[in-house]
Formats: structure tokens, sequence, C-alpha cells
């Protein structure tokens, strides 16, 4: 028997975070990021889905043992009760919901290697959370691209 | 450019029961059974959009905007309203299926073009229906 599975672990972290860059005026940060400048944080959840071939000795797409060793080294580590805006990976990059999930997707991309890792789904909250599949991850597309069009409001964010 | 997803979980309460108008009532309780009568569920309604977050602010898409959106076309019009005597759902089998694209259609119009990725209706903890706008 063979056949594709996906396998998903679910993770946990708290940290803090504020919607910041640093190139601004903090004028121009309030105005853009209203109240989400005050420093806050979050009770964080990442559901790390594993795609592959279920291998016929052990049944399994992934030895999730392995994974939570891996995902808890070095991301629950980093991350947890941490401040992502001082964390290098967030230099330049607002910690919104949507980056942490590019960010721990280049994590532990690197480790397991991309053609592996199917999904990142990170909850913000209960009511929030955003899915990335490694869509454009070679270039590195956070900086430079875009820059013309108007950023979304910051309105509903917490 | 490196496209995801953002899903935002709402909630509503609401009565409903699946009566399809063109079956007699016996016709409906053996269809449906026990969901033929009157009943409710605490539901969860999952929108998903989709973006590319900007390179400057980290955001992808305006959830106030959002919010907006589904508060109007569909919150305020069913929370703890009877689902078969809603205006906007007439004509509407409220199954689960049907009121995810029943949502779809609602709010396909009143966000960007190609934005609405995915309706979720969480009916109970034990039913989940997914609605993409694809073609059958």
């Amino acid at each position: 028997m063979s056949g594709i599975g996906y396998s998903t672990r679910r993770f946990a972290f708290s940290a803090g975070h504020r919607y910041w860059v640093d190139a601004w005026s903090a004028e121009e940060n309030e105005r853009v990021f209203g109240r989400l400048v005050i420093p806050h944080g979050h009770n964080y959840t990442v559901d790390v889905t594993i795609r592959g071939a279920i291998d016929p000795t052990t049944g399994m797409v992934i030895d999730l043992g392995e994974l939570k060793r891996l995902v808890g080294e070095v991301v629950v580590e980093r991350f947890d009760h941490a401040d992502l805006n001082a964390d290098p990976l967030f230099r330049g990059r607002v910690p919104t919901t949507e980056n942490i999930a590019l960010v721990i997707w280049d994590i532990i991309a690197a480790k397991l290697g991309r053609e592996r890792l199917w999904q990142v789904r990170v909850w913000e909250d209960p009511t929030l959370y955003v899915d990335y599949r490694g869509e454009g991850a070679e270039a590195d597309g956070l900086r430079g691209e875009g820059g013309e069009s108007p950023s979304p409001s910051f309105r509903g964010r917490t | 450019m490196r496209p995801l997803e953002l899903t935002r979980v709402y909630h509503f309460s609401a009565a409903h029961k699946l009566e399809n108008p063109a079956l007699s009532g016996d016709a409906n309780a053996a269809l449906y059974g026990a969901c033929a009568r009157d009943h409710g569920h605490n539901y969860y309604l999952e929108v998903t959009v989709a973006g590319t977050p900007h390179p400057q602010t980290g955001m992808a898409f305006d959830l106030g905007r959002l919010d907006a959106v589904v508060r109007e076309e569909i919150l305020d019009r069913v929370d703890h309203h009877a689902l078969h005597t809603v205006p906007a759902l007439a004509g509407v089998i409220t199954t689960g299926e049907s009121l995810a694209r029943a949502f779809w259609e609602q709010l396909v119009t009143k966000l960007p073009p190609r934005a609405l990725a995915r309706v979720t209706v969480v009916e109970t903890a034990k039913n989940r229906f997914e609605y993409r706008g694809e073609p059958s």
C-alpha cells in the first residue's frame, strides 16, 4: 500500500509584539497602526502540517515525536515568552500574523525541506488564523515588492 | 509575492429546520428525520480571504472591512433568527452546505475581486461544511 498523507501537530507559544516600522516616525506609526503600536501579547497556536508518502514499514508520514522535538527547538523555544519585535527574523518585518506564518514556514522548511512541509497555520487568537503553503517562498517577497500599493487598514486587528 | 490566506472566525446562534417546500410534511420527516423539527445551533462561520502581505506593514487584508461586510451581510441577518424565515435566505434549504454556498454568494460581490477563498459553516463540533465557489 502506498499513498500520500497529511499529518498535523499543534504547538503553542505566548509572545509579545507590536506593530511598528522602524523607518517611520512615532506619529506615522500611530497614524497607520493605531493602538497596535502599544506592546501587547497573544497566546499563539501553530498547526504544522507535513505531507508525504505513508511509509510502508512504519505506517507514518512523519514521526510526530520527531516533528514535536524539531519545532519545539526551532520555533517554540525561540518565540515562547519572547518579544517578537526584538528577534532578528523580524528585523524590518512587522510581526503581523501573516509575517509570523511566513517566518515559521521558513524556519521549519530549512530543517525539514519545503517538499515535506505542506502548511503552517498560525492562530493569533481563536478568531483569526493565517495559512501559508510556501507559495513564492524561493524569492523573498517580503521586501522591495509592491511598495506602491496601499497597505490595508489596521482596523479589526488585535 | 508570497500569497497566503487569512481566516476570521465569527459566531452566531440561530434556529432552523430542514424542509423542502416542494415535499409533503411526511416526506420531509422521512428525508430529514430529527432535522425536520424546529431546533437550533451555535454556529461558527469562518471566512477566508487570500492576499499577500504588504511589504512594509505586513498586513494582507483589511480585517475591519471584512468584519463590517460579514456583520452587515450575514451576522445581523441571521443571529438569533430562524434561518428558514430570513428573507436573504429565501429558497435556501438551510443545510450547512447550502448555508455556506448562500453566504459565499452574499459575500463575494461585497469583497474585492478574487479575495474570497473559502466560506466554512461549522454547525456543531462534529459537522463542518466548506464552500469555495467551485462550479459543479
